[in-house]
C-alpha cells in the first residue's frame, strides 16, 4: 500500500497522509473503533435482530376431546411456529394466561367439533392471538390458516366431502383455487439476510461519520489546525489527507464485513462483488462527508457526539435498513430517496441475494455517487469558509 | 432535606440555562418518537406485484380483482411475455401472481386449480406476510364462489386478535420508542452533569461543603427524575394525540413503574458520571446502556424470544426491558398488577443497585490520589 500511495500522490500530500496515518495509529481508541466495533456490531445486531416468528406459546382448550380434535392440535404444534404450552379447562383461564403473556395464542375447539365433522357439517374453531406485536400476529395468523387448510385437505376426501356435496345437492363440486406461495431467492425464509445487508450500510455510514468527525475535531481542539494551515499544502491537500487514511482503514473493515456476511451469516453472493465493493466505498465517502461537515459545525468532540443524536434518528429510521421501506407511511417513503443507506441497502440486497446487475441497479449507484460528491463538496466548502 | 432540595434546584437551574441540553431533553425525544414511531413497522402496505394472467377468462379477472381490492397489494403493469423475475431484479415489483391458462376452465369443470405466487425472498419477513395475505385473499375468493354452491371448508377458523385488532404497528412501537427516549436522554443529561463536576473539578467544592453523599446524589437524581417526568408527560400527550394510545386497564402499575423507572435511569446516569469523570467517555458508556441495550435486548422492535440463548439471559438485567413490558401492558394488554408486579419490582431493584453503586463511589467524598 505504501508503495502505491507513493507513486500516486505528490510528496506534500504523501507527507500529510503519513502524518494522519501515524496519528491514527497512535490513538488506540480510534484504531480500535475503526476495526473492532463495526464487525462486532454487525455480528451482534445481526444475530439479535430477528423478526421471525417461531415457537409461539400455544394454549389449547379442547372441549371436543376427540381423535379429530387431537389431530388438529397435533397439526398445529407440529409446525415450528407453535409450541404447545398448556391445556386449559375453561375459556377464562385461557384468557387470563393470554393477558399475562404466558401464552401467545389460544385455540378453542368446540364440543361439537368431531360430531359436526362426522355429520359432514362445517365447524368453527376459535383462535385467539395476542396481537400486540402486529407483525408476529399477522404472520402467525397466516400460519394458523395454513395449518387448518392442510388439515381440511386431509379429512375432506374421507368422510366429510360426500356428505357436504349431498347437502348441497346436485353436481355441486366446484373447483377451488389453491395458492402455492414460493419464496424466490430465499426458499428457507431466512430473515437475517435482510437485516444484515441493511445493517452493513448503517454501520458504514455511522462509523464513517464518527471517525471523520473525531479526527477533524481533534485537530481543532488541540489547536493544531493553524499549524497545518501554515504549511505550504493547500486546503484540498489537507482535506484529502484527512480523508484518505480513515477511508482506507474503514474500507478494510468493510471488506472483512463482506466476509462476515458470507461466512457467518451465509448470505448468498449471487451478483457481482465488485459492484458491492464500489458502492460500499461510495457509502463510506458519504459517511465521511457527513462527519466532516459535522466537524466544521461543532467545536468539541463532545458536541460532535451530541450532534450525532440529531443526525442518526432520521438516517436510521428512513433507511429501510431494518424494517422494509414499503412499510413506512406514504408521506415518509419519498424521503428514503435522500438517504444513502437506503440506496446502499437496495444495491447490496439486489446484488447479493437477487443477483441483479448494474443494468438494474444503476439508479441507486448513481444516487450514491451523487450523495458522495455533494457531501464531499459541502464539507470542503464548509471547511474552507471556516478557515477564511 | 433543605440541602437536598437546594442541590436539586441548582441542578435544574444549570440545565435550564443550557440550551443544547434542553433541546436534547425535550425536543429530541419528541422528534425521535415522531420519526421512529411512524416509520417503524414491519407490515407492508401497497406492495407492488405483477400478474401473469395466462388464462384471461372471466374467472381469472375476477381472481385478479380480489387481489386488486386488497390494501396490501398494488398491481403494476407487466407484459405477459416478459419473465416476472426481471421485475424483482430492479425492484419494480416484489411479488408475481401466476395464473395458469386452464384456470377458468378448471374452476368451471370442478377441478381444483393451482395458482402460484412468487415472492421476492430477499426480505423474508415481508415474503411470509405476503404469502399469508395472499392466502387470505384466495380463501375469500374461494368462499365467495363456494358459498353459492353450498360448499364450505370443513373446519373454519374464527380469528380474534386481542389487544390490537387493527394490527397497528404504531400502537406497539409507539410505547417502545417512548421507553427508548426515557432510557436515553435523562441519563445522558445526568451523566453529563455528573461527569462535568469531575472534569472541571467542581466536585471538590462539593467535597468541602457540608452536604452528605446521600443528599448530593439524591438531589441530582431528583433533578433528573424531574427531567424524565417532563419528558414522559410531553411524550405521553403526543402518544395519546397522534398514536392512538389508550389506557387499557388499571393505570397504577404504569404510574408506579414510571416513578421507579425515572429513578432507575437517573441513578444509572449518575452512576456512570461518578465512575467516569470525562464527559465524552461517560457519554459513550451511557449510550451503550441507554441505547444499545434498549435497542437490542429489551424487545423494542423484535421479539426477545428470537435472541440467541447465549445472549438472551442478559436481557434479564436490562432495566428497559421490564419497563417496555409494563408500558405495553398498560397501553395494550391491560393485565394490571397480576401481570406486572414483578416487573415493577425489578425496575425498582435495578434502580436501587445503581443508586447503591453510585453511593459507594461517592461515599468517601474525597479525591483518589
Amino acid at each position: 500500500m505504501q508503495l502505491w500511495i507513493d507513486r500516486l500522490l505528490s510528496h506534500r500530500l504523501r507527507a500529510l497522509v503519513h502524518k494522519e496515518l501515524n496519528q491514527i495509529k497512535r490513538d488506540r481508541r480510534i484504531m480500535m473503533s475503526l476495526v473492532l466495533p463495526p464487525l462486532l456490531q454487525l455480528m451482534l445486531f445481526g444475530s439479535v435482530m430477528n423478526p421471525s416468528v417461531a415457537n409461539l406459546h400455544l394454549g389449547v382448550l379442547d372441549e371436543s376431546q376427540s381423535p379429530e380434535s387431537r389431530d388438529l392440535v397435533a397439526a398445529l404444534s407440529e409446525s415450528r411456529s407453535f409450541q404447545l404450552t398448556g391445556l386449559y379447562r375453561s375459556v377464562n383461564l385461557l384468557g387470563d394466561d393470554l393477558s399475562q403473556g404466558t401464552i401467545d395464542a389460544g385455540v378453542v375447539i368446540p364440543a361439537d367439533f368431531a360430531r359436526d365433522l362426522h355429520r359432514g357439517r362445517s365447524t368453527t374453531i376459535q383462535v385467539l392471538l395476542n396481537a400486540m406485536n402486529a407483525n408476529s400476529a399477522a404472520i402467525s395468523q397466516g400460519y394458523v390458516q395454513g395449518v387448518v387448510q392442510g388439515y381440511n385437505q386431509t379429512i375432506r376426501p374421507a368422510a366429510v366431502q360426500p356428505a357436504l356435496t349431498e347437502v348441497a345437492g346436485g353436481p355441486a363440486r366446484r373447483g377451488v383455487a389453491l395458492l402455492h406461495p414460493t419464496l424466490l431467492y430465499n426458499p428457507g425464509g431466512v430473515t437475517t439476510w435482510f437485516i444484515v445487508t441493511g445493517l452493513f450500510g448503517v454501520l458504514l455510514i455511522m462509523n464513517g461519520t464518527i471517525t471523520a468527525s473525531t479526527t477533524m475535531v481533534k485537530e481543532r481542539e488541540a489547536g493544531t489546525l493553524e499549524q497545518l494551515l501554515m504549511t505550504p499544502a493547500n486546503i484540498w491537500e489537507i482535506i484529502v489527507a484527512k480523508i484518505v487514511p480513515p477511508f482506507f482503514l474503514l474500507g478494510i473493515t468493510a471488506l472483512v464485513a463482506v466476509g462476515v456476511l458470507r461466512l457467518y451469516f451465509r448470505v448468498p453472493f449471487h451478483g457481482s462483488v465488485l459492484l458491492v465493493t464500489i458502492s460500499s466505498a461510495l457509502c463510506l465517502l458519504c459517511g465521511i462527508g457527513i462527519g466532516t461537515a459535522m466537524a466544521t459545525i461543532t467545536k468539541s468532540a463532545q458536541q460532535a457526539q451530541l450532534a450525532t443524536f440529531f443526525i442518526n434518528p432520521p438516517l436510521m429510521s428512513l433507511s429501510g435498513a431494518m424494517t422494509p421501506a414499503e412499510a413506512m407511511p406514504g408521506w415518509m417513503r419519498p424521503w428514503t430517496a435522500l438517504n444513502p443507506i437506503y440506496h446502499f441497502g437496495t444495491i447490496t440486497r439486489g446484488c447479493l441475494i437477487k443477483g441483479s446487475g448494474l443494468s438494474d441497479l444503476w439508479p441507486h449507484l448513481l444516487a450514491l455517487f451523487a450523495f458522495a460528491f455533494v457531501l464531499m463538496s459541502v464539507s470542503v466548502w464548509r471547511f474552507r469558509r471556516q478557515l477564511s | 432535606m433543605r440541602r437536598l432540595s437546594a442541590q436539586a434546584r441548582k441542578e435544574l437551574t444549570q440545565l435550564l440555562r443550557d440550551r443544547l441540553a434542553l433541546a436534547l431533553a425535550l425536543l429530541l425525544p419528541l422528534f425521535q418518537l415522531m420519526l421512529m414511531g411512524s416509520s417503524l413497522s414491519l407490515i407492508v402496505r401497497d406492495l407492488p406485484i405483477v400478474v401473469q394472467d395466462l388464462d384471461d377468462s372471466p374467472a381469472s379477472r375476477e381472481f385478479i380483482d380480489a387481489f386488486r381490492a386488497s390494501l396490501t397489494f398494488r398491481i403494476v403493469h407487466w407484459a405477459t411475455d416478459r419473465d416476472p423475475e426481471q421485475s424483482f431484479a430492479d425492484g419494480s415489483a416484489r411479488g408475481a401472481l401466476i395464473i395458469p391458462h386452464h384456470f377458468g376452465g378448471d374452476l368451471l369443470r370442478g377441478t381444483d386449480t393451482p395458482v402460484q405466487i412468487v415472492v421476492d425472498g430477499s426480505d423474508a419477513n415481508t415474503a411470509k406476510l405476503v404469502a399469508g395475505y395472499a392466502g387470505g385473499v384466495v380463501r375469500a375468493f374461494n368462499a365467495a364462489r363456494g358459498a353459492g354452491a353450498g360448499r364450505q371448508p370443513a373446519v373454519q377458523t374464527a380469528m380474534r386478535l386481542w389487544y390490537n385488532p387493527s394490527l397497528s404497528s404504531r400502537k406497539f412501537y409507539g410505547p417502545g420508542i417512548f421507553v427508548m427516549a426515557i432510557s436515553m436522554f435523562p441519563p445522558l443529561l445526568a451523566t453529563l452533569a455528573m461527569a462535568k463536576e469531575g472534569e472541571r473539578k467542581t466536585i471538590l467544592q462539593v467535597y468541602v461543603s457540608s452536604i452528605s453523599a446521600h443528599e448530593f446524589l439524591l438531589g441530582k437524581i431528583l433533578a433528573f427524575m424531574a427531567v424524565a417526568f417532563a419528558e414522559a408527560l410531553l411524550l405521553l400527550v403526543f402518544l395519546f394525540a397522534f398514536f392512538g394510545a389508550q389506557l387499557a386497564g388499571d393505570p397504577t402499575p404504569f404510574l408506579v413503574a414510571t416513578l421507579l423507572y425515572a429513578f432507575c435511569v437517573a441513578s444509572f446516569g449518575i452512576m456512570i458520571g461518578a465512575a467516569i469523570p470525562s464527559q465524552a467517555a461517560a457519554m459513550q458508556a451511557v449510550m451503550f446502556g441507554g441505547f444499545l441495550l434498549v435497542f437490542m435486548l429489551s424487545g423494542l422492535i423484535f421479539p426477545l424470544a428470537n435472541v440467541p440463548g447465549g445472549l438472551r439471559w442478559l436481557s434479564n438485567f436490562v432495566w428497559s426491558r421490564y419497563y417496555i413490558e409494563v408500558v405495553r401492558d398498560a397501553f395494550l394488554q391491560g393485565g394490571g398488577w397480576p401481570a406486572t408486579w414483578y416487573k415493577v419490582a425489578a425496575i425498582g431493584g435495578i434502580g436501587g443497585v445503581f443508586y447503591g453503586l453510585s453511593w459507594r463511589r461517592m461515599r468517601r467524598m474525597q479525591l483518589e490520589v
